[in-house]
């Protein structure tokens, strides 16, 4: 058992240490450097275009002109007290821009994998009980149709029908700029109204995964021994469907929905883009453009971390769940 | 009026490409505190009965028929009504598999389940009750917060047990209940059943494979094959005097009664295709006639409180001997009765034994038996004639004789295809194409070469056992329905003589003839044969099936003859 644990965490260290290898490399690979930019992504914005002196002062200033295994050793030295390093384009520390922004993507991630799980169980049940039926088989074909559409597109047509042509929903921003809260209650409903729909769609694109897994896992599930004992028992429909069918299917479903968690977080840079959600999808974007090397690691970091604690959580919750899994 | 009636059930399951007759037309009634059995291998349809009565048959199954409870149809109802039914009044005790309990649910949980349901008590309550369940079927109440997958089989077994009576059910079906165990549990279970039966007076419908199992409990059996109920009585008159050829089968290739046997299924397989329209027994049956190719037999009953299905009213009788005597004279102008006022009977495909020491007049009965002495007085009767008169000894499909000495029936001086073929010469059967063929054929059924080289070697040049085979062959030649073997393995050592039992053992249960084995060797004889008679001075002293004779011999001359046999 000591053993075991302590081989997990040498696991977990030695992931670790190859995400961050990888996320100090990898943006350095990309041609060009923070202060040789000169596209601007959003219209309007001002280009500022540095002379060679400034470039090598400033390249200077945040030590890129050392050599990059000596770079590589500050940041690691860095990163074990903490200090994730300071954000070029943003000028500040790196880890204040994750705290600012991570929020709203977690946010919008969770709220996402809570309603698709739940529609798509609900749905996904529905196509079980009525299979064999027309119900099933068009929804079926309606939901893996539907999940054919990528995620910023469908993104993009919501935020043009809702928010452009009918303006329900906000264009971009995750609250209200300068709004003046007359109370809390207030202030939730105007997040909510700007997660609204990068919730919707991010929930759309997960929906048909949760759906199919879910009905599938049913259909199996119902022809198990235990199905019919419970069916024997004479408990009812409902009770065979419920307590019986759908605990045992749902084991797939949480594990799905705690890897999806995990996946998103990467996943969400497209829709936030679209949405011009200020989550740290977003801030990635504009690091990357701007070459914001210590930002990009940062995020790029945090996203890595979040998939794996999201691993480890599953297996906890399917150890809980699922009794047959000794820990 | 009885508490279960099931009228004529038909359970078909219908897939896009056929329609498989599971159950084809089953009725019967069991009364309050009755126990019936119903016994068939797997594929019988039997589990199909305990799912139909219980409502459980998957969509695709066309049902008709008519199941009643108490009077009540409750074949049409509803499912929501059906379950006002369901474990409260019939329960269901499955066979144990990994997954017949929920994996993720507490085994307590689950035995309370049912309780919470239908019987309308408070938590506390069915959690009590639930412990004294696992009591009752010995079970420690602490396994009740345990998973199904952290018991054994055993003690799975015991939980679906104490679930089924978790309220108080009136009929339980048990389905399989002890297949899955070792034979110490199995034991166990059953005990638990006739004690908790006898206490509780539980209506039981108990569903196997396993004859014994079923017979040490239920009063009554059916028997099914193929979707049909072949033979139903009581379980001891079934045991002992099976009538349908399937039951007999049945009955004697299960180790539990027939100890001492060698292990020979019942060759065959089920007719394929729903198409079917004879007996569905008949691919495997050794008597089958031409109408069972036709149509079904009906259940029809027959005395005793018996039923039986088949077109020649069960194990048809083949050989029947009556008041045979034979006396030789002695040299001092006295008589010796060799066989004296002998009865005997042989049923088609059956193996009778008749056993006794040398000078008892086995021989000689067989001698007479196979037409080649005629008896003083007394009759012997094949298929309903005389065997004398119809001369079976001479056509195909009669009866045949081996000798204990393979010499005398093969002379030196014939080659092997003229020994075998003198039978078939004599009798002007076939043309001379056919005879050889046919003793190809033969010498195949007893695994010697069919060369020319091996037919046309002298009989004197072979071995003993190559020599009786040669005498075996001669006789299957004449295709008999019933093969008279004359202590054929006597003059065989030991090898040579497993060797020759074993092959002409297979040779029946393939070909299904009937035959009658003398030898003067318990030991072999019981591996072999179906039933024994010992014979003694002439006279048949006992008979009955080999294991009763074997373990409880009544006759004090057949005492003796089994504590003869050298311990081993
Ligand atoms: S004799 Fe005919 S009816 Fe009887 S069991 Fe054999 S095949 Fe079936």
């Amino acid at each position: 058992m000591a053993n075991d644990r302590n081989s997990f965490v040498f696991r977990l260290l030695l992931t670790l240490f190859v995400i961050l290898v990888i996320n100090f490399f990898l943006p350095r690979m990309m041609p060009g450097d923070p202060f040789s930019t000169t596209s601007a992504d959003e219209v309007g914005e001002e280009i500022i275009v540095m002379t060679e002196e400034q470039r090598l002062y400033y390249m200077n200033y945040y030590g890129l002109d050392r050599p990059l295994h000596e770079q590589f050793l500050v940041y690691m030295k860095n990163l074990m007290t903490g200090d994730l390093g300071r954000s070029i384009y943003y000028k500040m520390p790196v880890s204040d821009v994750i705290i600012l922004h991570l929020p709203w993507t977690m946010l919008i991630v969770l709220g996402s994998t809570v309603i698709s799980t739940i529609f798509g169980v609900f749905l996904g049940t529905l196509s079980a009980k009525n299979r064999k039926k027309g119900s099933d088989r068009i929804m079926m074909t309606g939901m893996i149709a539907f999940a054919e559409i990528p995620s910023f597109l469908l993104g993009l047509i919501l935020l043009l029908f809702f928010s452009a042509y009918l303006r329900l929903f906000p264009l971009a921003g995750a609250i209200t700029s300068f709004a003046d809260y007359s109370g809390p209650a207030e202030h939730t409903w105007d997040i909510l109204y700007h997660a609204f729909l990068p919730i919707v769609t991010l929930s759309l694109s997960q929906l048909t995964g949760v759906y199919l897994l879910t009905r599938n896992t049913l259909i199996t599930v119902t022809t198990k021994d235990y199905i019919r004992t419970a069916r024997a028992k004479g408990l009812g429909e409902k009770t065979v469907w419920t307590r019986h069918a759908l605990r045992n299917a749902l084991l797939p479903v949480v594990t799905r929905a705690g890897f999806m968690i995990g996946i998103m977080m990467g996943g969400v840079v497209l829709v936030e883009s679209v949405f011009s959600y200020p989550g740290i999808g977003m801030i990635l974007r504009c690091a990357v453009v701007g070459r914001d090397y210590p930002l990009i690691q940062g995020i790029l970091l945090v996203i890595a971390v979040s998939i794996l604690i999201c691993n480890l959580l599953v297996d906890k919750i399917y150890s809980k769940l699922d009794p047959r899994v000794a820990i | 009026m009885s508490l279960l009636k099931v009228n004529n059930l038909k359970c078909h399951y219908q897939t896009d490409i056929s329609t498989v007759k599971a159950v084809d037309g089953i009725s019967f009634e069991i009364e309050e505190g009755e126990i019936l059995g119903i016994v068939g291998e797997s594929g019988s349809g039997k589990t199909t009965v305990a799912l139909g009565i219980m409502g459980l048959l998957p969509e695709n199954t066309a049902i008709t028929g008519d199941i009643f409870y108490r009077e009540q149809v409750i074949s049409s109802l509803p499912e929501s009504k059906m379950d006002r039914f369901r474990w409260k009044d019939i329960a269901i005790v499955f066979q144990n598999g990994l997954e017949v309990l929920n994996p993720v649910m507490k085994v307590g949980v689950q035995v309370t389940e049912p309780m919470r349901k239908h019987l309308d008590i408070s938590p506390d309550k069915a959690r009590s009750k639930c412990a004294d369940l696992f009591r009752t079927v010995n079970l420690d109440p602490k396994w009740m917060d345990s998973y199904p997958h952290q018991l054994s089989g055993g003690m799975r077994q015991r939980v679906l047990l104490a679930m089924a009576l978790s309220c108080d059910p009136k009929v339980l079906i048990l389905d399989e209940v002890t297949s899955a165990l070792d034979a110490f549990t199995r034991k166990e279970i059953r005990d638990l059943l006739v004690e908790l039966q006898k206490k509780n007076g539980y209506t039981m419908l108990m569903i196997s494979h396993d004859i014994t199992f079923v017979s040490s409990v239920a009063s009554r059996v059916f028997v099914m094959y193929s979707g049909r109920v072949v033979e139903t009585g009581p379980v001891k008159d079934i045991l002992v005097s099976p009538r349908h050829p399937y039951t007999r089968g049945l009955v004697h290739s299960t180790p539990d009664i027939f100890v001492y046997k060698d292990l020979w299924g019942i060759p065959g397989d089920f007719p394929a295709g729903d198409e079917f329209k004879g007996c569905p027994f008949s691919p495997r049956c050794t008597q089958k006639i031409e109408k069972c190719k036709e149509a079904p037999p009906d259940l029809i009953p027959i005395a005793g409180g018996r039923n039986i299905a088949c077109h020649r009213g069960g194990v048809a009788g083949l050989l029947e001997a009556k008041n045979l005597s034979y006396r030789y004279r002695l040299p001092d102008r006295k008589y010796l009765k060799a066989v004296d006022n002998v009865d005997l009977e042989v049923g088609e495909g059956e193996v009778l034994a008749i056993v006794g020491q040398t000078g008892s007049g086995k021989s000689t009965l067989a001698h007479i038996l196979a037409n080649v002495m005629r008896p003083e007085s007394g009759e012997v009767m094949f298929m309903d004639e005389n065997v004398s008169k119809c001369n079976y000894g001479n056509r195909l499909n009669g009866v045949q004789i081996v000798f204990q000495d393979p010499f005398s029936s093969t002379s030196n001086r014939f080659t092997v295809l003229d020994a075998i073929k003198e039978p078939l010469d004599i009798n002007k059967i076939g043309s001379k194409e056919d005879r050889l063929q046919m003793v190809k054929n033969a010498l195949e059924l007893v695994h010697l070469p069919g060369t020319g080289n091996f037919l046309s070697k002298y009989c004197g040049e072979l071995s003993g056992g190559q020599r009786q085979r040669v005498a075996l062959a001669r006789a299957m030649v004449m295709q008999p329905k019933l093969l008279i073997a004359d202590e054929i393995t006597s003059a065989l050592d030991v090898s040579t003589s497993a060797n020759v039992l074993r092959l002409l053992k297979g040779l029946q249960n393939r070909r299904g003839f009937a035959m009658i084995y003398i030898s003067h060797d318990l030991s072999m004889t019981l591996k072999i044969a179906d039933r024994i008679a010992v014979m003694n001075h002439g006279k048949i002293v006992e008979t009955g099936n080999s294991h009763d004779v074997m373990l409880s011999p009544s006759d004090e001359y057949t005492k003796r003859l089994v504590d003869s046999r050298i311990p081993v």
